[in-house]
């Protein structure tokens, strides 16, 4: 039971990571209907960046100025590359997304260099006794911030007036339009919002192991997770994320001795697996709207 | 951006991406070789000569230089190989006749064996053999080609499979025959009842996997195999296994930053038993990780040569050779690489037939290598049976903060009872 609970809190870890990376996918899906490949590329920057800056500023101010470095670089990019594009069919601007991954990651790999970054944050590996169980300290801290960064995101959608603007534009664009809101601005905010979140999930991912030019690929769990939570909602990606963090963990930790003839190394591919089998049960996720066609 | 300049943009992108892989734009090849005395050897000299008077021997470097899982090692290794070429042209070339080339036909693999076999392609046709060709999978992908057109070539990779292949040039013992040394080692000074070998699939991690599982059935001890995959954030299987079934020594070989997150996470659950990596698994970096702690208590390297700082004359030389750089030993292998190539395009030069089918008859006949100290002569014997020829001796490290490289020796070369009596009849990976 012991290691249940201990596998399950590493998964809950994990999984935040992957939620809060999921959280950007479905933003910006929601605002502009495209699927943003840019989100490995954002984490990993932001990782970097704090990486660079948590020698001179210490670790917390360094994940806030990475934070808005990001979400800064992200609001540059959906300038540039992606408000261009509006109006033209979501496929095309989903594959420029594709190429501002690449080229963002190539400037990145550049400032990471050849050997493994450490990110500096004050857990390291070091266990915290937990109601009898060894339990690692960056674990619990990244499901305490998520749990409140989620938080904190729900309110601003319910409670603050962009927060209406994004969810009017995300139901209908063209009568938020003709409403007043300004859509650009939804889409500029969902690009910032995403890459914040990415540049946070991405110092997580750095926390005790450092990162180097492949730790980009983590992010691409994050599509598993919006896939099981529905692509247009927040809380199925938060959800979604968890999910897939906890069932790798789980899965890593007792597959071998329940079910070995899965073979070495199942946990690789069981994001994809429960991709596979929620798809089959509910075609748009646990959470997400059914689509309605009327031909 | 109307549709007719997106496409006349999307045009010409492809057609530079498809003139630059062509090799029409760069300015790194030679164009065409003059005074061409066999592939790869030319009377004219070398593009940036010691001796004008001397002819070129080219020799190619794959290797992975950007962005793949050992770009850490693979740049020093090639840095020391073109800082060894350099010495031995400044010293009189081959045979006082020709020069060495390692700079014109360098390329990068990415780790990947299609990429590797794509780009040695483009460069087999202009070098007499390769001085590099980094990582096993890789390699094995252009084995067969090397094989057909007797092309030499130094590996970047220590698997038993090149014990068997004549074309492959090897220095140092396999990681086969490192495991085997290893859990002898620790036989003798740790006393284990258990073996847990933590590895990658493949003729790396299986090949050091079947070398200790070997070792451990004939000490005796209890064996288990945990094939793990490469990521940091994969290791969870790994760490699990370890923690659960408590093993007296873990035998890891994966790359350095997967070894940090196995050992530093390992003994944060409260692991307490010994790890020995082979030698790609380290990095002097993992001190400045959180898992440096756990490193320092629990971890020993093994290794097939001797660290950066070691006394001996070939690693004085290289440190020369390289002046002031970071130590990495990625210099050394890469410096101790090089030593029966040399041996071979002498022993070629002075046999007069100078082709690729002269430097393999030159590198079969090879018995002993002068490596300067660096290995002992007769890990440099290529004639023979692959069991005969097989070198069995490999060292162990330790962590040391104030290593250059961050390990000293503690015990120095080597040969465990298992690799001693053990008849390699085949590469070791196919046993596990």
């Amino acid at each position: 039971m012991k290691g249940v609970l201990e596998s399950l809190i590493r998964g809950l870890g994990n999984g935040s990571v992957y939620a809060l990376l999921a959280l950007g996918f479905v933003i910006i899906y929601k605002a502009t209907r495209v699927i943003s490949f840019a989100q490995p590329a954002f984490m990993i920057a932001g990782a970097v960046a704090v990486s660079y800056l948590a020698g001179t500023v210490g670790f917390y101010p360094a994940v806030l100025l990475a934070t808005l470095l990001v979400a800064g670089l992200a609001l540059g990019i959906e300038r540039v590359a992606i408000r261009p594009m509006v109006g033209r069919p979501v496929f095309v601007v989903a594959i420029i997304t594709l190429g501002v991954d690449v080229v963002v990651r190539v400037v990145v790999n550049g400032f990471i260099g050849l050997d493994v970054r450490q990110v500096g944050d004050p857990w390291g590996l070091r266990p915290v006794e937990f109601a009898g169980l060894a339990v690692q300290q960056r674990w619990v801290a990244m499901f305490l911030t998520t749990a409140v960064l989620v938080a904190l995101l729900f309110a601003f959608f319910r409670y603050t007036r962009y927060g209406l603007a994004m969810r009017a534009a995300a139901f209908d664009q063209e009568t938020a339009l003709a409403q007043g809101v300004s859509v650009g601005t939804v889409f500029a905010l969902s690009w910032g919002l995403a890459g914040g979140l990415a540049a946070i999930a991405g110092t997580f991912v750095g926390t005790g192991q450092g990162v180097d030019q492949l730790t980009w690929i983590i992010a691409l769990k994050a599509l598993p997770a919006i896939i099981v939570g529905g692509l247009d909602s927040l809380g199925g990606a938060v959800i979604g994320g968890l999910v897939v963090g906890v069932v790798e963990s789980l899965v890593q930790s007792y597959q071998g001795d329940l079910a070995p003839w899965l073979g070495q190394n199942f946990a690789i591919v069981t994001p994809y697996a429960v991709m596979l089998l929620v798809l089959l049960v509910r075609p748009y996720g646990l959470f997400g709207t059914p689509e309605v066609e009327r031909v | 951006m109307s549709k007719r300049r997106l496409v006349t943009v999307v045009s010409v992108m492809s057609l530079v991406a498809l003139l630059s892989s062509c090799g029409v734009i760069r300015g790194d090849d030679e164009e065409g070789q003059k005074g061409t005395v066999t592939t790869g050897v030319t009377n004219d000299p070398c593009p940036i000569p010691v001796d004008k008077n001397k002819g070129c021997i080219y020799l190619g470097t794959i290797s992975d230089l950007t962005s793949g899982p050992f770009a850490a090692l693979a740049v020093p290794i090639t840095q020391a190989q073109k800082a060894f070429w350099n010495r031995v042209n400044r010293a009189g070339g081959i045979g006082g006749k020709y020069e060495v080339d390692v700079q014109a036909y360098v390329r990068d693999n990415k780790y990947n064996p299609e990429t590797h076999n794509q780009v040695y392609q483009e460069i087999k046709n202009n070098v007499l053999g390769l001085t590099q060709t980094l990582g096993s999978p890789t390699t094995a992908a252009i084995i067969a080609d090397l094989k057909a057109n007797n092309v030499v070539a130094a590996p970047a990779s220590w698997t038993s499979a090149w014990e068997f292949e004549d074309v492959i040039v090897e220095t140092g013992s396999n990681y086969c025959v490192e495991s085997m040394n290893a859990v002898d080692y620790a036989v003798e000074t740790y006393q284990p009842k258990t073996v847990m070998a933590v590895h990658y699939a493949g003729d790396y991690g299986a090949d050091a996997a079947a070398g200790a599982k070997i070792a451990a059935e004939k000490n005796g001890l209890k064996f288990t195999a945990v094939e793990t995959p490469s990521g940091a954030t994969e290791q969870g299987r790994a760490i699990t296994e370890i923690t659960k079934n408590k093993p007296d020594l873990v035998i890891l070989t994966t790359g350095p930053a997967d070894a940090a997150a196995v050992i530093g996470q390992s003994a944060a659950a409260g692991f307490k038993g010994r790890f020995i990596g082979t030698g790609p698994t380290w990095n002097p970096a993992l001190l400045q990780s959180p898992a440096a702690e756990a490193i320092l208590a629990l971890y020993e390297q093994s290794s097939p040569g001797k660290p950066w700082g070691a006394d001996t004359p070939g690693h004085k030389a290289m440190r020369e050779a390289l002046g002031d750089v970071t130590p990495s030993d990625g210099y050394t292998s890469g410096w101790a690489w090089a030593y029966p190539l040399k041996a071979a395009l002498e022993k070629m030069v002075a046999g007069g037939d100078i082709s690729r089918k002269g430097l393999l008859a030159a590198v079969k006949s090879l018995t002993t290598v002068d490596y300067e100290g660096m290995l002992p002569p007769e890990a440099g014997n290529f004639s023979g049976d692959p069991n005969a020829a097989t070198f069995r001796q490999t060292l162990i490290n330790k962590p040391d903060k104030a290593a250059p490289t961050g390990v000293t020796i503690v015990r120095d070369f080597f040969t465990g009872s298992t690799a001693q009596s053990y008849t390699m009849d085949g590469p070791c990976f196919d046993k596990l």
